[in-house]
């Protein structure tokens, strides 16, 4: 199993190198909401939507299985187990990723939130009962940095490619996709549980009734006040997207 | 419009009476005893104190907005609201003593950012409201919710309408989702 804890960084740079060759540079600056210019026609996605029939029919897909499968998991697990639980086993799934998020701080030069990744992993993990409670927020005041591979390629100039609605996962671009799976495979391989290709399903399907359980409602909101869902969806996937990766905001580093 | 000062009044200390005086009145048992369409008359008549629906429908359209005639644009502007009073404020029920604390403020000229947490049972929700200056007045035209802004939601969801069926074919699609939001009222 050695070569496997290997794989993380080697992987993450070989694949960007691939991706690099495949997509073109573009980086979309974050915008301010106190421009005016942040609310022309133009600014919109900066990324296009080439495979659009495609991604509509998969949003279709993931549309019947949140509304078929998923929510009446999720509301029948969220009637079993009370909220502060779900929000226990949120951290827990949170507290894995936080290596790979601070490796995904050194590749993007931000050596500072690297490091505040790591002592997050040290308190949560230590303190924090195996990081089911978040205990480096609340008693020490080191708020979650947020970092992904997406983010490092983009860092590094490479481009979105296109936008991508993935079956079961859904609104990425194709540089973020590919990072998400090597950054999902890079935490894999050191899951506290088996080391063999199926187990890492399980978590991810546990993770996501979770995370669905503490949003219950949110989803059909949405879709009921959108005009085109789809295009409501994509939209407040760039948003949120360019949110989270506006690391100048004060409100992120505290 | 009188001339603006020199140093703007605190965003936060017009917005915070404003808060409280809509959680107030969500939190009011006296309210739910109403019918539907009363209780978001009500509550629209607070939130238009520092909502600028007109601004909010001009951004709304983006460049679209000038090429409309006077009528077209009032009609918009009432459409439009009606819209966001039926697919928010319709949600009065959902609320259930959710706090407001106020995490920051940003002032660039005449426009303004009040950040603001929504304190939950299992997690806080950050909402911005995005503030123009009228006079000695600030008035929200734009509301983030986890760094999603609705109105450029909605604006590249009408951009796309628009693009297919012109001005005619938004109105009629907003009017159609105004009256199914009625009828989920109806019914419930």
């Amino acid at each position: 199993m050695h070569l496997r804890r290997l794989h993380p960084l080697l992987l993450e740079i070989s694949l960007s190198i691939a991706v690099s060759l495949a997509v073109f540079a573009g980086h979309a600056a974050a915008d301010d909401f106190l421009n005016d210019e942040s609310y022309e026609d133009k600014v919109s996605t900066d990324v296009p939507d080439p495979i659009e029939p495609v991604n509509r029919a998969v949003f279709t897909f993931n549309d019947k299985v949140y509304t078929w499968v998923l929510d009446p998991v999720a509301t029948g697990y969220s009637k079993v187990l009370p909220a502060d639980i779900r929000g226990c086993i949120g951290n827990f799934f949170y507290n894995l990723g936080e290596p790979v998020r601070s490796a995904n701080c050194l590749l993007q030069g931000r050596f500072r939130d690297s490091g505040l990744a790591l002592s997050r992993f040290a308190l949560n993990s230590i303190c924090g009962v195996f990081g089911l409670a978040d205990t480096a927020s609340h008693e020490f005041g080191i708020a979650p940095v947020k970092a992904t591979l997406g983010e490092t390629f983009s860092v590094w100039g490479i481009g979105d490619g296109f936008y991508l609605v993935a079956p079961l996962l859904g609104p990425s671009t194709l540089r973020d996709f590919t990072g998400s799976v090597v950054d999902s495979y890079a935490m894999a391989a050191y899951y506290p549980w088996g080391s063999d290709e199926v187990s890492p399903v399980v978590p991810f399907g546990v993770n996501t009734v979770n995370r669905t359980s503490l949003h219950l409602g949110e989803y059909e909101d949405l879709k009921s006040m959108s005009f085109d869902p789809y295009v409501a969806f994509r939209n407040g996937y760039f948003q949120m997207r360019s949110k989270s990766r506006n690391h100048s905001q004060p409100n992120n580093q505290q | 419009m009188p001339a603006t000062a020199s140093t703007p009044p605190d965003p936060i200390e017009q917005f915070q009476p404003f808060l409280d005086k809509v959680t107030a009145l969500l939190a009011d048992p006296a309210l739910k005893a109403l019918p539907k369409k009363e209780q978001c008359q009500r509550v629209i008549n607070v939130v238009r104190e520092r909502f600028d629906f007109r601004e909010m429908s001009k951004r709304v359209l983006g460049q679209q907005w000038r090429n409309l005639s006077d009528q077209e644009q009032d009609q918009f502007e009432r459409l439009f609201t009606q819209l966001l009073q039926y697919a928010y404020v319709g949600k009065i029920d959902d609320y259930s003593g959710q706090k407001v604390e106020f995490t920051q403020k940003r002032i660039k000229g005449e426009r303004a950012e009040v950040q603001t947490l929504l304190v939950d049972k299992d997690r806080s929700i950050p909402v911005s409201y995005i503030l123009v200056l009228r006079g000695d007045q600030w008035m929200a035209y734009d509301v983030v919710v986890e760094g999603v802004s609705l109105v450029r939601n909605y604006m590249e969801q009408f951009k796309e309408i628009l693009q297919k069926e012109e001005y005619a074919g938004l109105i009629q699609q907003i009017q159609s989702k105004i009256s199914q939001f009625e009828q989920q009222h109806k019914q419930s």
